[in-house]
């Protein structure tokens, strides 16, 4: 195991782990209590991770939202959806500010491990976000519309504040457009043979740009310099086959310094092998 | 041995005296739990099964006696129809309240099984609880809940008893255990809360779910669900206060927050949110590691 001499201790002196439980264990004896009581659904390896850059988890924060779209939007039309683009863009947008004043509330200054949850029904579409609200240790209460909010891993966040880069916010965008109809002759045409189906490929191009130009537009809205760990969906819908929608979200980041810090990894061979783990398949070799 | 709890079955009781110990550990989780002297003494487990029912005597489902009934205390929004008299069939309000007598129905069930399977711990002896896995599944459609609660119990070596007899308990075991007490925190025991919203849809919400207008021009679809977003996020965070309301000053650690709807009617609905994980306590002062240096595996 290597838990043995890597935390509150110098380099290279292991941690006495049982006399270290038994320590803990004592503790119990008193009824001695903290006064910063926190929630987090943060690992303790990511909250570790934010305590060696000088964070701490401060409460489980979430923001919901849900926005009507108008019945007969999804009838064959042409072009774009717009009522469901902008139904996508603003329920994310109240999930975002409520998630904003949750953390701002309970004294974050931002939000990591976002997790995004997301559901396009025929006649609304509903978005969740959940996540752990940070703040620098110590640090006095901002203002809602100061806060970040990301779905990079606490990990990821440690990571990128040592590269001397700063998350701004979540980007988002979608969009939803009808697959042109094909004329009677071109279908039954096409019925039997392999095919592109060029209306389909053109209707997912469409919204892949509206989609992920929205998407850098936000961005530069928050004076981001780019998007990181974006995440896309794309097809069609269930209740709408002949429509096709494309979404794309990540964590707006720049600068936080003038310059990136180069990290200069190194270079490690894990000797951990997986037959050591008792796995019958791997001792059969298979 | 202490003596058995009085209520535990006269064959656990048999089993626990056999001299073999029994672990719901992986083998690294076993041996990362000896080598921070802990020693697993049984897989302890504790039941109960749980009935409730939506009509019953505290049960406020009576749309359309009173709009502004049904309050049990705690969390209720209403909301009321901009249009006015229409028809008996209209929905003139709306109403979102917290079910608090489903809220403790599973408090009681999930509380009985956590205890019934403390009551096994004690009876081996143990200082606490590692590795705890809970379950509640539905049997049948009957409205009926199984709650489970299990773990491996342990001893600490040479350590005296648990405060009060109770032991402590976490959701955690091996190395994530060990990095937890090596951060400084200790277990005291899990922690687990459900809230449960009623939303009963007024016209708004009916017509915006509906993705329809309203035939006088009030109601616009292409809108926010107000009533509806409202429930949701108040779910979430009854049962964040519900499980604040067991840390006592200490911390709620790997949270777990699980969510789900049920459709009770046109516009009508459940919203359930289950929130568990570690309530931890600091035991000695925070003190970082240094900032990981990264690494580039070559495998």
């Amino acid at each position: 195991m290597s838990i043995g001499n890597r935390l509150g201790s110098p380099a290279g002196e292991p941690i006495d782990i049982k006399a270290e439980m038994r320590r803990a264990v004592d503790s119990l004896q008193s009824q001695t209590h903290t006064k910063d009581s926190m929630t987090s659904d943060l690992s303790i390896d990511e909250e570790l991770n934010l305590h060696s850059i000088g964070w701490e988890p401060v409460e489980l924060v979430c923001g919901v939202s849900l926005f009507s779209v108008p019945m007969g939007v999804w009838n064959w039309g042409q072009g774009e959806i717009t009522w469901a683009s902008a139904a996508y863009a603003h329920a994310f947008e109240g999930a975002i500010a409520r998630i904003h004043r949750e953390c701002a509330k309970a004294g974050g200054h931002g939000v990591v491990g976002v997790q995004v949850e997301r559901s396009i029904h025929r006649h609304h579409i509903d978005v969740t976000l959940l996540g752990t609200a940070v703040r620098p240790v110590g640090a006095k209460r901002v203002q809602a519309d100061q806060v970040f909010v990301s779905d990079l891993s606490a990990r990821d966040f440690t990571l990128l504040q040592v590269s001397g880069w700063q998350p701004l916010g979540l980007a988002v965008g979608a969009s939803f457009v009808y697959a042109p109809r094909r004329s009677i002759g071109m279908a039954m045409q096409q019925k039997s043979q392999n095919v592109e189906l060029t209306n389909f490929t053109e209707a997912m191009y469409a919204a892949r740009e509206s989609a992920m130009e929205r998407m850098q537009a936000s961005a530069l809205s928050m004076a981001g310099t780019g998007v990181v760990e974006v995440k896309v969906t794309e097809g069609p819908m269930d209740f709408a086959r002949h429509a096709v929608g494309f979404a794309a979200w990540g964590t707006v980041v720049r600068l936080a310094g003038d310059t990136h810090r180069t990290l200069q990894p190194s270079m490690v061979v894990p000797l951990d092998d997986p037959s050591a783990a008792f796995e019958a398949t791997a001792l059969r070799g298979k | 041995m202490p003596d058995p709890a009085p209520d535990l079955p006269e064959a656990a009781s048999r089993r626990f005296a056999s001299g073999a110990f029994t672990s719901g550990l992986t083998v690294p989780d076993f041996a990362a739990c000896l080598q921070m002297g802990l020693e697993p003494v049984g897989y302890v487990q504790g039941f109960c099964v749980m009935q409730w029912g939506w009509y019953g005597i505290n049960s406020p489902y009576r749309r359309g006696l009173t709009p502004y009934g049904g309050g049990q205390g705690g969390y209720m929004e209403s909301w009321q129809c901009p249009h006015g008299f229409v028809s008996a069939e209209h929905r003139s309000w709306g109403q979102n309240y917290q079910q608090s007598w489903v809220e403790n129905a599973w408090g009681q069930g999930f509380g009985s099984a956590y205890s019934r399977m403390l009551e096994e711990a004690v009876a081996l002896g143990a200082h606490g609880v590692v590795g705890v896995v809970d379950t509640s599944n539905r049997l049948g459609d009957l409205g009926v809940l199984e709650f489970h609660v299990r773990g491996t119990a342990v001893k600490v070596d040479d350590a005296p008893g648990p405060p009060g007899g109770q032991p402590w308990t976490t959701y955690l075991a091996g190395q994530r255990l060990a990095k937890l007490i090596e951060a400084g925190y200790m277990p005291v025991s899990v922690a687990a809360a459900v809230s449960s919203v009623r939303v009963w849809a007024y016209c708004m919400t009916e017509y915006l779910l509906e993705g329809t207008n309203s035939s006088w021009g009030v109601a616009q679809a292409g809108a926010e669900i107000t009533q509806v977003a409202s429930a949701q996020m108040a779910a979430r965070q009854i049962a964040r206060e519900h499980v604040r309301s067991q840390m006592a000053g200490d911390s709620l650690h790997g949270a777990e927050m699980v969510v789900s709807d049920r459709e009770l009617g046109q516009g009508d609905q459940e919203i359930q949110c289950v929130l568990r994980g570690n309530r931890v306590r600091r035991f000695k002062d925070f003190d970082p590691m240094p900032v990981p240096h990264p690494t580039v595996r070559l495998s």
